[in-house]
């Protein structure tokens, strides 16, 4: 039976790798791998985004997707916290947080934002909410985008604190020396 | 606020027709991620790529051929519907 080869363990460069995907082979000295790292875990990222919106990423009514999207790290934080502050508001009947249906607009009230119904004619004049929320299977498929940006870069961060001493610094591992 | 106008990554993409080739940028992005850590010669770091998107799209046309056959083949074979 054939052992596992050895590991090392970085931390700082797994604390970087944290903060933003690929950074932590760049503190390896792997510039190659962390380049296309990056471009992986970033790129299905944006890519859910591109497909799903804004609403792809949604910690209140899509708890447990969000929490595979957190391990992309503070990029789905930050998007979050966006979508929640500026693309939400309050139910005028029910008083929950949600996206803005379709003859509605969002307005602040009392220092809160809340939904106004719009009228026809409003409507015709082409004002509505500030974003189209992704239905069905593109949503799905929007927030699974970003679920897999999450768990591929748990590979990446793992890889990073723990390093394979077969990649370090050579040209051909993707290393600088 | 207008709603006619389609903003990339604030609105969603009206594709719902042809959702099934999202699966290509999917897999091309996922295989450049997974084999920039998986992949010990970066010197054959693209070919690797090409053949691990090629791997995660056939493995998923071979589900969708299984599925197909046991949804329209097997399925009104054991429990066939009346009429």
């Amino acid at each position: 039976m054939s052992m596992p080869p050895p590991t090392g363990f970085n931390p700082l460069a797994g604390l970087v790798a944290a903060i933003f995907p690929g950074a932590g082979h760049l503190i390896l000295g792997q510039p190659r791998r962390a380049l296309f790292a990056a471009i992986g875990v970033m790129g299905l990222f944006f890519f859910g985004l591109l497909v799903g919106g804004i609403d792809a990423i949604d910690s209140n009514n899509d708890r447990i997707w969000f929490f595979g999207q957190a391990l992309v790290g503070p990029s789905t934080f930050i998007v979050d916290r966006i979508h929640q502050s500026q693309f939400k508001a309050y139910d005028l009947d029910t008083g929950i947080l949600r996206s803005g249906n379709p003859g509605e607009r969002r307005i602040i009230d009392a220092d809160r934002p809340v939904w106004e119904p719009l009228t026809y004619e409003e409507i015709e004049a082409g004002l509505g909410p500030p974003n189209i929320p992704g239905l069905g299977r593109l949503n799905e498929i929007a927030m699974l985008s970003i679920v897999l940006a999450g768990m591929l870069n748990l590979i990446i961060f793992l890889d990073a604190l723990m390093p394979n001493p077969n990649h370090a610094s050579s040209p051909k591992s993707g290393g600088n020396s | 606020m207008t709603t006619l106008a389609y903003t990339p990554f604030l609105d969603a993409l009206a594709i719902h027709d042809h959702w099934y080739l999202l699966i290509v940028p999917m897999s091309i992005f996922l295989a450049i991620g997974y084999k920039s850590v998986r992949c010990s010669d970066m010197n054959r770091f693209f070919r690797e790529v090409i053949i691990f998107t090629i791997q995660i799209l056939g493995g998923l046309l071979l589900l969708a051929i299984a599925f197909t056959v046991v949804i329209v083949v097997l399925l009104p074979l054991l429990a066939p519907m009346p009429g």
